[in-house]
């Protein structure tokens, strides 16, 4: 049961490892200015929303779930901050409460939908993106909202600098706090061995007595509550609520999360991948934009990427004889527990 | 760690996040410092006299701004010192002209010309971009001028002749008591919020009897979607007098709805749009004109705009830019001014390939 907690570094992260050294090396030579850090340090700026969003979600897919209302999560909190602001001209810290409030509520939702009714979270966060994004719509179509005091800005656009002169945005820490408490729950909890084995066989954690609805709970109302937060750091960043935002965005954290080596079919992943995969991903776009690649050509660069490191993991799989191509088909042997049937 | 404690850790981050160190404020706060020190090459260090412009459009891959680049392409050849980036987003989001911006800021262009999405969230990215010595224009559509510090901006027709353009056509096909409504693009962008301005300033002084039967419906750049809400005002006001489709992808959706409803000539469609996709309506009777100005030449006075911004020629109290076969553009304030609104009909739109 090491994988529960791995303790060393993952033969699936040595090869991420190499492929953001890769990746890193590539763009610097097409273009040096990626290197210089306040290009990295601007970089982070974009990548903390899908971060935040990424650390939230390898847990749930590593259970063996799905979050893909998480997009229309963020839209929705940037529309109720908008609303709290046009009607009640709040103050941050409420309209913070409302971003956050909004988005564990939805969390909640999708919680208890797949946690007590046990519905399965594909079909349950497929409902809800619709729903919420509607909620969204109706609630914020007619009124993006931009006359924000410029308070409502900092989280987005301000940096704290260090050391007199290193600027750093400013919600990079929050991504970092996230990030040690994920890493925290997931590796070092007894909350994290429940995700794994869930993730392993659902029923056989339940008879062993993991307090399976309750984690499943947990892990979707945390990434509501993720989302919300991310919705606030946009609506700081852009300035603009508009119920739009997050569109598409559940694509790009799952994208990261399964390039980071989280496995789609469950049990499998861990938080470390999944930065790995953030840090790729973004260092791509922001490298490929810099080297004047166009948005399409970035589009393919980050497929052909995903496949490789699809082909990379198989490759790493069959290596460590823990699944056999056999006539096309794969075969689990007992290193790992056989999914549950019927879950 | 149990759920509790995760959750009130959270509420932790956000109160260090809020309340940290020293801080710089928002960019619309003050004049943002560098990030890291000025060691690094400024936008000068580019080959002299050689002019980088990077020439952002609301997306890539429609019609109309196919015809800016077209132009803004003729532009940068002719003038011989300019290299032209043109590059945008695949999707009309503020966020992703953001990201792009802000990718560009780090590299040695010299001008960046936008057409932005949103006027108020490209102005932070901007600032940025001022602050480290780039040129910016709009065009197209205009940003947020205080907040985002953009130097001008090159205007296809003033606000009030697109305006009035579009009411008078209405009043000329429907009367002066028309029933209308309008589709838009999407409900921040600024001009199409404008041009709706002025529509309504032309109503109330030329025709106060015009009556718009519920407020602008966005279609978000989606042409499916104008089809689906100009269906939608078809159903719910059956008195409709007029649609007015404000956006070259509004425009074809609206004319789509009102002929597969068979209302063609009883439901005048009236808009903004590139004449090549709007032919087929033309042609069958259901859209008489189609109004708007020449995108090849607005990307070509873009360009043109660009270069005299970088060489010091156009600056603050300019009167007229020189540009190229446009010969002569005004300027009035901080805009530059393309000219009058085009009309393209059933007799002249086969001549335009854009």
């Amino acid at each position: 049961m090491g994988r529960f907690a791995p303790a060393s570094v993952s033969r699936e992260n040595w090869a991420l490892l190499g492929l953001l050294a890769a990746t890193v090396v590539a763009v610097s030579a097409l273009r040096p200015a990626f290197l210089r850090p306040d290009n990295l340090l601007e970089m982070s700026r974009f990548f903390v929303e899908t971060g935040l969003i990424a650390l939230a979600m390898a847990p749930i897919i590593i259970s063996g779930g799905i979050d893909l209302s998480v997009g229309s999560i963020v839209g929705l909190s940037v529309v109720t901050m908008g609303l709290a602001w046009r009607l009640g001209h709040v103050p941050l810290g409420v309209g913070l409460a409302v971003g956050l409030g909004t988005g564990l509520l939805c969390g909640l939702g999708n919680g208890l939908l797949v946690a007590r009714l046990r519905l399965p979270p594909l079909i349950v966060t497929l409902a809800t993106m619709a729903l919420y994004r509607g909620l969204a719509l109706g609630l914020g179509a007619n009124a993006p909202v931009s006359d924000f005091p410029t308070s409502y800005y900092d989280l987005g656009q301000s940096y704290y600098t260090v050391a007199g002169r290193v600027q750093v945005p400013e919600q990079l820490p929050v991504l970092l706090v996230v990030l040690a408490l994920a890493w925290i729950a997931l590796h070092r909890s007894v909350l994290g061995r429940y995700v794994y084995a869930i993730g392993h066989n659902e029923r056989a954690a339940w008879f062993a007595g993991a307090p399976v609805a309750r984690v499943k709970l947990a892990l979707y109302a945390f990434s509501g509550l993720m989302s919300g937060l991310a919705g606030a750091i946009y609506l700081s960043r852009v300035a603009t609520a508009k119920a739009d935002a997050g569109t598409l965005m559940e694509l790009d954290v799952i994208t990261i999360c399964v390039l980071g080596g989280v496995s789609i079919s469950g049990g499998r992943g861990d938080i470390p991948g999944t930065m790995l995969g953030l840090l790729i991903v973004s260092s791509l776009v922001r490298g490929l934009t810099l080297a004047r690649v166009p948005f399409e050509g970035q589009k393919i660069v980050l497929g052909l990427v995903l496949l490789l490191a699809a082909v990379v993991y198989q490759l790493i799989q069959w290596r460590a004889g823990q699944v056999r191509p056999v006539a096309g088909r794969s075969r689990e042997d007992g290193r790992e527990m056989p999914p549950a049937q019927g879950e | 760690m149990r759920r509790g404690s995760l959750l009130l850790a959270l509420a932790g981050v956000v109160i260090v996040a809020m309340s940290g160190c020293t801080k710089t404020g928002p960019q619309e706060a003050g004049p943002p410092a560098p990030a890291v020190a000025p060691a690094a090459p400024g936008p000068g260090a580019a080959t002299p006299g050689k002019i980088t412009v990077l020439m952002v459009p609301k997306l890539k891959g429609i019609d109309y701004f196919n015809a800016c680049e077209k132009g803004a392409r003729e532009a940068a050849q002719a003038l011989g010192n300019v290299e032209l980036i043109f590059d945008g987003p695949t999707e009309d989001k503020a966020d992703a002209q953001n990201q792009l911006i802000d990718g560009y800021i780090a590299q040695n262009v010299n001008v960046i010309a936008i057409s932005p999405n949103d006027p108020d969230s490209i102005a932070g990215v901007l600032k940025k971009a001022r602050a480290k010595g780039i040129h910016v224009l709009t065009w197209d559509a205009d940003a947020n001028p205080e907040k985002s510090g953009r130097e001008f901006f090159v205007n296809q027709a003033s606000s009030e002749a697109v305006g009035a353009a579009l009411v008078d056509e209405m009043a000329a096909q429907k009367g002066k008591t028309a029933k209308v409504a309008i589709v838009t693009s999407s409900l921040t962008a600024a001009n199409q919020n404008a041009w709706i301005k002025a529509m309504k300033a032309r109503m109330a002084s030329q025709y106060p009897q015009m009556k718009l039967v519920c407020d602008p419906k966005p279609s978000e750049e989606n042409q499916q979607l104008a089809f689906q809400v100009t269906q939608d005002l078809l159903k719910t006001y059956r008195d409709l007098d007029g649609v007015f489709a404000i956006s070259s992808v509004a425009f074809p959706g609206a004319a789509d709805a009102v002929q597969q409803a068979k209302q063609g000539g009883k439901v005048a469609v009236v808009g903004l749009a590139t004449p090549k996709p709007m032919r087929q309506w033309v042609e069958a009777g259901t859209v008489k004109t189609v109004i708007l100005w020449n995108p090849v030449d607005l990307g070509y006075a873009t360009i043109q705009a660009a270069q005299a911004l970088a060489e010091g020629k156009l600056a603050a109290g300019a009167k007229a830019l020189e540009s190229g076969r446009l010969g002569s553009l005004t300027v009035s304030g901080d805009q530059v001014l393309l000219g009058p609104p085009m009309e393209f009909t059933k007799d002249n739109i086969a001549q335009f390939d854009f």
